[in-house]
């Protein structure tokens, strides 16, 4: 029982980490209908930006996070700027953008490897390392921290998304490009401020990684767990992003716990395939007319 | 007109080739000897150390003389970590560049892949790290053109068990190994085989995939078994990784591994996570015999080598003792002399056995990480198994 709890814990945990990551990429995919394979990139200059700030500024953790936030914004419309609005304006099929999305992702993992070098760096201890003990069971305060963290930014999406007057013109661009543009809605301002939301969760991710297990260039590739999981709960919708992310690690942890940790991608994916083929919407997708 | 344009071009850069081609060939005052490693990706630490390695002894032979009266030269090429890099970089070593022999690569995933190469062009290559059996033997026949200057994962994962038994009486052992290493499963066959042979029980065996960063759902599967030990028989990035959340779990057991482990970088990220752990190794750093080698480089370079330093010293030793004895820097020749090796490393005595192409006999070295340092404790030989 004891250990059923404690995998229930790690599940969890490493749930929350491909949550954070996940939500960026169904940001994205709700309006511009293509997988931003950048987002990988965005993460691990996010959690360089962290360690720059915390180990050689020395800056205080929440500065931290929230400098490398906005930085990874500000990243996030720069690959935005550069990769994909030519393409827009071109009217381009979507494969060309997946393509391009994957140039800027290798771009920005080489780039690194060349300018700060290949190895990987460790975060500085900014909390306490020891876990809290519940009897056997043991909750690590990094995971604790990743776990409210994530449920903070998601619901601070949900609320601008939902109640804001920016968050109805990402609905109404999510629902139909051209027409809300006609209505007078600035669908290319609309654009930047999604990609700037995807690419703050993604800083905020990269430092959240970066604190748990070391920054190195190859970070993006994990990213493609949380990709997965996003079009496991749904692509396009941000409460099945987290609801597939965390199911992933649910599932993940247990299979290695009770069946064969060496089989547990097998098995894991054998059964998201299967999700998939009785639900090829995802879990919380809805009908693609009215994706929001 | 464009076409004749194209064509002309065409036959100026063909000539421009040959020409520049013919003269980077003709240079015969030198000696070119290739190397292979990683120096970019996980394992980037140690295969600059190699090539700095390599870069130091070669200026220091050069300026008292270099070898048969000529310059030796090195020429590096970057592998990833990766066995389809390496075979390129081979290829482009013994086409391109000439090289006479070459030292590298320190995995032995890369070592393995290069032998059909090696064999095709007739070019030895001496493996640093590489601790596989496969390296060079397959199948009981020795790989005509592999050697290397360390010992092997079945002596290793024997050192290992026979520690953990023996000296520190362990009976209940757990393994979490990488299932996609090749160095990792070997280490773990031959630790498994060991211990069970000599009385102890395995009763966790977990596995993991290379580029995990999480290994909470198998150790607390492990912790669940209640192992004396714990091996971890892969590198150093993710052994940090995994004596970190050992510990978070309130994991207790000793941790044990390879010479996956020894790095600066491994005490700088586990911290006291991996406190008390042992590993075996290939050299002990406080030993005297390494003493100059190690200052020397900490003067040139500001740091101190890694292991796969220690061991790119020692294949530089071998070879550059092959070419004297061969008389000639024929790669055939280098490669019957190397055949007959038997000389005084720094990491121990090299006799390279003309069946196995192996130094025979030479003795691991166990070590402790006591308070962020590493601690000799004994060399160690397994009994025969």
């Amino acid at each position: 029982m004891n250990e059923f709890l404690q995998q229930l814990i790690n599940g969890l945990s490493i749930g929350s980490v491909y949550a954070l990551m996940a939500v960026g990429y169904s940001l994205v995919y709700s309006i511009m209908n293509f997988s931003n394979f950048a987002h990988g990139g965005v993460i691990m200059f996010g959690a360089y930006f962290g360690y720059f700030f915390l180990k050689s500024l020395g800056l205080p953790f929440y500065m931290a996070l929230l400098l490398a936030g906005g930085l990874a914004a500000i990243l996030a419309v720069i690959v935005e700027k550069i990769a994909y609005s030519p393409l827009r304006r071109r009217n381009a099929p979507f494969l060309y953008y997946i393509i391009s999305a994957m140039g800027a992702s290798i771009f920005m993992e080489n780039i690194v490897v060349a300018t700060i070098g290949p190895t990987f760096l460790t975060y500085p201890n900014v909390i306490s390392v020891e876990p809290i003990k519940l009897g056997n069971l043991s909750i690590g305060r990094l995971d604790l921290m990743m776990f409210i963290i994530s449920a903070v930014s998601l619901i601070l999406l949900v609320y601008i998304i939902d109640y804001t007057k920016v968050g109805k013109a990402i609905q109404a661009t999510a629902y139909n490009m051209k027409a809300s543009a006609l209505m007078g809605i600035n669908t290319d301002l609309i654009i930047i401020i999604v990609f700037a939301l995807g690419g703050a969760l993604a800083g905020i991710a990269g430092v959240l990684f970066g604190m748990k297990y070391t920054v190195y260039p190859q970070i993006g590739n994990i990213t493609l767990k949380s990709f997965i999981a996003a079009v496991f709960g749904g692509l396009g919708s941000l409460p099945g992003a987290v609801i597939g992310s965390v199911l992933l690690g649910l599932i993940e942890t247990l299979v290695s716990g009770y069946f064969s940790s060496q089989y547990r991608d097998l098995i894991s994916f054998a059964l998201l395939i299967f999700i998939l083929i009785v639900r090829p919407v995802g879990l919380m997708g809805k009908v693609v007319e009215d994706k929001a | 007109m464009s076409k004749k344009l194209l064509v002309l071009a065409v036959c100026v850069v063909l000539i421009l080739t040959t020409v520049l081609a013919g003269c980077t060939s003709k240079q015969s005052n030198t000696i070119k000897v290739g190397w292979i490693g990683s120096l970019t990706g996980d394992q980037a630490v140690w295969g600059q150390s190699e090539l700095n390695t390599i870069k130091m002894l070669f200026d220091e032979i050069n300026n008292n003389g270099g070898v048969l009266g000529k310059k030796l030269e090195v020429i590096g090429y970057d592998t990833k970590g990766d066995a389809t890099e390496a075979v390129n970089a081979v290829k482009r070593l013994v086409s391109q560049d000439k090289v006479v022999a070459i030292i590298g690569p320190n995995s032995s995933g890369s070592a393995i892949a290069i032998s059909s190469i090696l064999e095709q062009y007739k070019v030895p290559d001496i493996a640093t790290v590489a601790t596989n059996p496969k390296v060079t033997v397959v199948d009981g026949k020795v790989k005509p053109y592999n050697f290397r200057v360390c010992f092997i994962d079945p002596y290793q994962g024997a050192v290992a068990a026979g520690y953990a038994y023996e000296v520190l009486k362990f009976k209940k052992a757990a393994i979490l190994y990488d299932v996609t290493d090749e160095y990792s499963q070997g280490l773990t066959e031959f630790f498994e085989k060991s211990f069970k042979a000599m009385g102890g029980e395995i009763v966790a065996k977990e596995g993991f995939k290379a580029g995990d960063v999480d290994f909470r759902a198998q150790l607390s599967k492990i912790k669940a078994a209640n192992p004396d030990v714990i091996f971890l028989p892969y590198f150093y990035k993710e052994v940090a990784l995994t004596a970190k959340q050992a510990k978070d779990l309130g994991i207790k057991a000793t941790l044990m591994g390879g010479d996956g482990w020894p790095s600066d970088v491994l005490l700088q990220m586990a911290g006291d996570a991996i406190n008390g752990g042992y590993f075996i190794n290939h050299v002990s750093y406080d030993d005297p015999v390494v003493q100059d080698y190690k200052n020397k480089y900490y003067q040139k370079y500001g740091k101190w080598p890694e292991l796969n330093g220690y061991l790119a010293y020692d294949a530089v030793m071998v070879l550059v003792d092959a070419i004297k004895r061969a008389g000639s820097a024929d790669s055939e020749k280098i490669k019957e002399a190397l055949e007959t090796t038997n000389l005084q490393g720094i990491t121990g005595k090299i006799m390279i056995s003309k069946d196995t192409h192996n130094p025979e006999g030479k003795e691991a070295v166990v070590i402790k990480i006591v308070d962020g340092k590493y601690v000799f404790q004994q060399k160690y030989a397994p009994k025969q198994q």
